[in-house]
């Protein structure tokens, strides 16, 4: 048989036409699957095998002319909007770190324009890196994803600086972990029970990680964006038994976790800690001292331009931390409330076209990755917020405003975002449809005959299926 | 009876859509169902149906899922949304109001040349 007439010479052929790289192994399959489908009844109605293949492939109508037209309808979707709001917030928040802090007295306090220079670049290459990337190697090699986030963080743990009683890099690892978890959710697809359970242990080690640090910021976000996750996952019934089911097993350790937790908050280090948040005027000079000088600068602050503080002292020597975590404190002081809450609203805007982007998702595993993103910006802003009202709980910075290494962190997560959104034309998942089962691969089958009449070696590999 | 193409591609996609009505297909199972509605008057090239079906599921009108087949195979199936509902509903209007229309100027033609 003429090469021109075989399936795979058809499927090339149509694959040549198609630019997109990503697209052509998700379109030739499913005409495979046909020409297979085809072939096979050619066979079956009396022709030879290698002519039923002949007219399967003329059955199929010409090969440039359905590349062509499927490249045509496959194209990656640009994201530029996206990615320009998100640069133009970041270059934003590296020049007010850097203009803010510029003329204070404290050398040690104003921010490095190298640096942070550097960091918005790198930030950049971290955004487009992970924008071009093909985001669904996080579903192919989930588990060894899984198990490298775990090493990283552990590594951190030993190797990592402390500062402040804490190990520097663990809290920048931990906050990838949201987009980690929702991956190991992915695993755990269609294992029915044993999916759920090893779904929710999955998250434990994760915890642990940021425990240790401490980063009360990463397990914050971590334990919040798991349990949103997790409903997620069981709204689509992922592992396959009921959705309800699903969700009551995370929503009652939620409870009970609660709970627990506000037991163990009832008395100790944490109902003191409690205590002065709600009232910090009661430790004026110890855990309460930051939020009152918060608060202070917050009533000296004007709606444009830079607050008046009664006392000679310099601002930047009354509050600690207000050339990082509490740089939007800087802002408002030095700007006015106008221009921090317009950037609030840019970013809330982002944040908002992040996740409606991520509601329309066809790829699940698309859905959850770009969830995670947006869970973990959007409880980082929220926390934010709240520490620069003058609720002290933990430190948190606000995304691409704030922190150099915390801008290219959350860049790159931008990123892997608008990647998941620029490819969902191709997104597509081995799922059976209301039970959450899929396929893996389990082997390849590989043939080769003679065929003796026109002295041809003919070789088939076929890929093995096997449901979850 | 061999159609002409002009006419057949036009209602391509509403033919498609209508097939998806009774229920989830393969692509296979499309061309299939096709050629036995109509007595084999449309005979869809898998190659033109595969670009019709992406362009509807671009468009929300179709979903596809992964699925065995009976022969225990995995094949892709298409579903028709509610979306894609609506809009096969406005072509099959507006199908009709056309189909009508010339069976009137046919009737009178045959009438006309008759008299």
């Amino acid at each position: 048989m003429p090469e021109r007439e075989t399936i795979q010479a058809y499927l090339q052929t149509v694959a040549d036409q198609i630019r997109w790289k990503r697209a052509r192994p998700v379109v030739t399959l499913e005409l495979q699957r046909h020409l297979e489908d085809q072939r096979d009844a050619f066979t079956e109605e009396g022709n030879a095998p290698e002519e039923a293949e002949r007219l399967a492939v003329e059955e199929m109508g010409d090969p440039v002319a359905v590349g062509a037209e499927l490249d045509r309808i496959h194209r990656p979707k640009p994201q530029w909007g996206l990615l320009a709001l998100t640069m133009l917030l970041a270059l934003a928040g590296g020049f007010l770190r850097v203009w803010l802090t510029a003329g204070w007295d404290d050398g040690y306090l104003a921010v490095d324009p190298v640096r942070t220079l550097a960091a918005v670049s790198l930030g950049t290459a971290c955004l487009l890196g992970a924008y071009f990337l093909d985001y669904s190697f996080l579903g192919r090699y989930a588990r060894e994803v899984y198990i490298a986030a775990i090493s990283a963080g552990l590594l951190s743990l030993w190797l990592s600086p402390k500062v402040n009683n804490a190990s520097y890099y663990t809290r920048y690892v931990a906050l990838c972990y949201p987009v980690i978890y929702a991956v190991w959710l992915y695993a755990c697809r269609g294992k029915s029970w044993k999916g759920l359970f090893l779904a929710i242990a999955g998250g434990v080690p994760l915890a642990l990680v940021c425990w240790r640090a401490p980063s009360v910021l990463g397990l914050f976000l971590l334990l919040v964006s798991g349990l949103i996750l997790l409903l997620a996952a069981a709204r689509m019934d992922w592992f396959g038994i009921g959705k309800l089911s699903t969700a009551a097993v995370p929503l009652g350790i939620a409870l009970l976790t609660a709970l627990g937790g506000y037991g163990l908050l009832r008395r100790g280090y944490g109902a003191s800690r409690i205590a002065v948040l709600l009232h910090p005027e009661t430790d004026p000079k110890g855990y309460g001292y930051q939020a009152l000088m918060t608060r202070a600068i917050l009533t000296c602050s004007r709606w444009m331009g830079e607050g008046a503080i009664p006392s000679m002292s310099c601002y930047e020597r009354i509050v600690p931390n207000v050339d990082h975590e509490l740089l939007p404190l800087t802002i408002i002081f030095k700007l006015g409330w106008l221009p921090y809450l317009l950037l609030l609203l840019v970013l809330a805007a982002l944040l908002a076209w992040l996740l409606f982007r991520c509601l329309r998702q066809k790829s699940q595993l698309g859905r959850m990755v770009a969830l995670a993103v947006v869970l973990t910006l959007g409880l980082q802003t929220v926390s934010s917020v709240v520490l620069n009202l003058g609720f002290v709980l933990f430190s948190a910075e606000l995304p691409l405003l704030v922190g150099n290494l915390h801008t290219v962190l959350d860049m790159g997560l931008i990123g892997l975002a608008l990647s998941v959104f620029r490819g969902d034309a191709v997104a597509r998942e081995n799922r059976i449809e209301g039970t959450g089962r899929g396929f893996i691969p389990v082997g390849i089958h590989c043939k080769r005959w003679q065929n003796s009449q026109k002295d041809e070696k003919i070789f088939s590999v076929s890929l093995i299926l096997k449901r979850r | 009876m061999e159609m002409d193409k002009g006419l057949v591609s036009g209602s391509m996609a509403l033919l498609v859509m209508k097939l998806l009505e009774d229920g989830d297909k393969y692509g296979y199972q499309m061309i299939e169902e096709l050629k036995r509605r109509s007595d084999d008057t449309f005979h869809l090239k898998a190659g033109t149906l595969y670009p019709l079906l992406h362009g509807l599921e671009e468009k929300g009108l179709v979903t596809a899922y992964e699925q065995e087949a009976a022969a225990g195979k995995p094949r892709r199936y298409y579903h028709l949304t509610e979306q894609g509902g609506a809009a096969l509903r406005e072509k099959e209007r507006a199908w009709n109001v056309y189909a009508r229309a010339v069976g009137r100027v046919l009737k009178g033609g045959a009438c006309c040349a008759g008299a």
